[in-house]
């Protein structure tokens, strides 16, 4: 659409003038229906139950809505979403009891912290017979089977592994939206990958799906 | 030159995008010189992977999704409660 500027022509040719071009805000609406489903998906992750995740987006989106005026730069509307469902869940944990804490999440984690799936499967060797060891214990687990280990995580750690590995964000950006210093961010990173090379080792051996040398093999 | 210990300690950080310069080339030395190294490297990009696969993530519920129309629109809260 061509802009019509004011002036003493266009007036006597009876042209109504538009404003100067500025840049457009969305409305919350378009800008919630761009991200909703990675919302949805995040929101998933982090409560690690669907109806959770339900209450949890719809009251992202009304605290959101509420809040889109302050808003500075839609452009970083998805880390903005992010950072408020993760107060709304503190906020819901909190109501409802539960703390999203469930260990002392900066001191010690047991061995798990020098635990190490790579030399595990190495040390182990559950498919002798296999050229690509590792990459064959991988192929173990179905969506169902990556879905249970990541949601068993400590939430605290898991959240972390959630913001940068599933949607992106840098380090920085990911502490910035958790209101932890960088330290703490990559420190609770660690962890919770340390947890999840553990946790996928013990879901396999539980599930009977590799044997361990404890095990005696035909 | 780094030692397989450091090497795995910036494994993953590598993996993130998350080194600098200096760190990424002292890395990469490192792994023109390891071939365990370089498998483990492998394993840990496979295994981020897995877990940063968008397709695993559940799509939204349609009646959620009806729900979130509604409120958009300038509806009633979802969630009973005054807005």
């Amino acid at each position: 659409m061509a802009i019509v500027v004011e002036t003493k022509a266009t007036r006597s040719a009876g042209l109504t003038p538009l404003p100067l071009e500025q840049p457009e805000r969305p409305s919350f609406a378009d800008l919630a229906r761009i991200y909703l489903d990675r919302l949805y998906g995040f929101c998933v992750r982090l409560t690690n139950h669907p109806s959770d995740a339900e209450d949890l987006v719809q009251e992202t989106l009304l605290r959101a809505m509420r809040a889109y005026d302050g808003l500075r730069e839609p452009t970083r509307a998805k880390g903005w979403l992010f950072a408020i469902a993760t107060n709304a869940w503190r906020d819901l944990s909190r109501a409802r009891g539960r703390e999203i804490r469930t260990v002392p999440i900066d001191g010690p984690d047991g061995n798990v912290d020098e635990f190490s799936l790579f030399q595990t499967i190495a040390i182990e060797d559950p498919f002798p017979y296999s050229d690509e060891l590792h990459l064959d214990f991988l192929r173990l687990f179905r969506d169902e089977d990556v879905a249970a280990v990541f949601g068993s995580i400590t939430p605290a750690f898991r959240l972390p592994l959630i913001l940068t590995v599933i949607h992106g964000f840098s380090c920085k950006e990911a502490a910035a939206m958790l209101e932890v210093p960088l330290g703490t961010l990559l420190s609770r990173l660690h962890r919770g990958r340390k947890q999840l090379e553990r946790g996928l080792w013990d879901y396999a051996v539980a599930n009977g799906l590799v044997t361990t040398t404890d095990e005696e093999r035909p | 030159m780094i030692d397989c210990r450091e090497a795995v300690r910036r494994m993953w950080s590598y993996l993130d995008h998350e080194l600098a310069a200096k760190p990424v080339s002292e890395f990469e030395a490192h792994l023109e010189t390891c071939q365990r190294c370089c498998g483990e490297l492998e394993f840990n990009r496979h295994l981020r992977e897995i877990v940063a696969d968008d397709e695993r993530a559940p799509a939204i519920p349609p009646d959620l999704r009806s729900r979130i129309e509604i409120l958009l629109a300038g509806g009633d809260d979802p969630t009973g409660q005054p807005t």
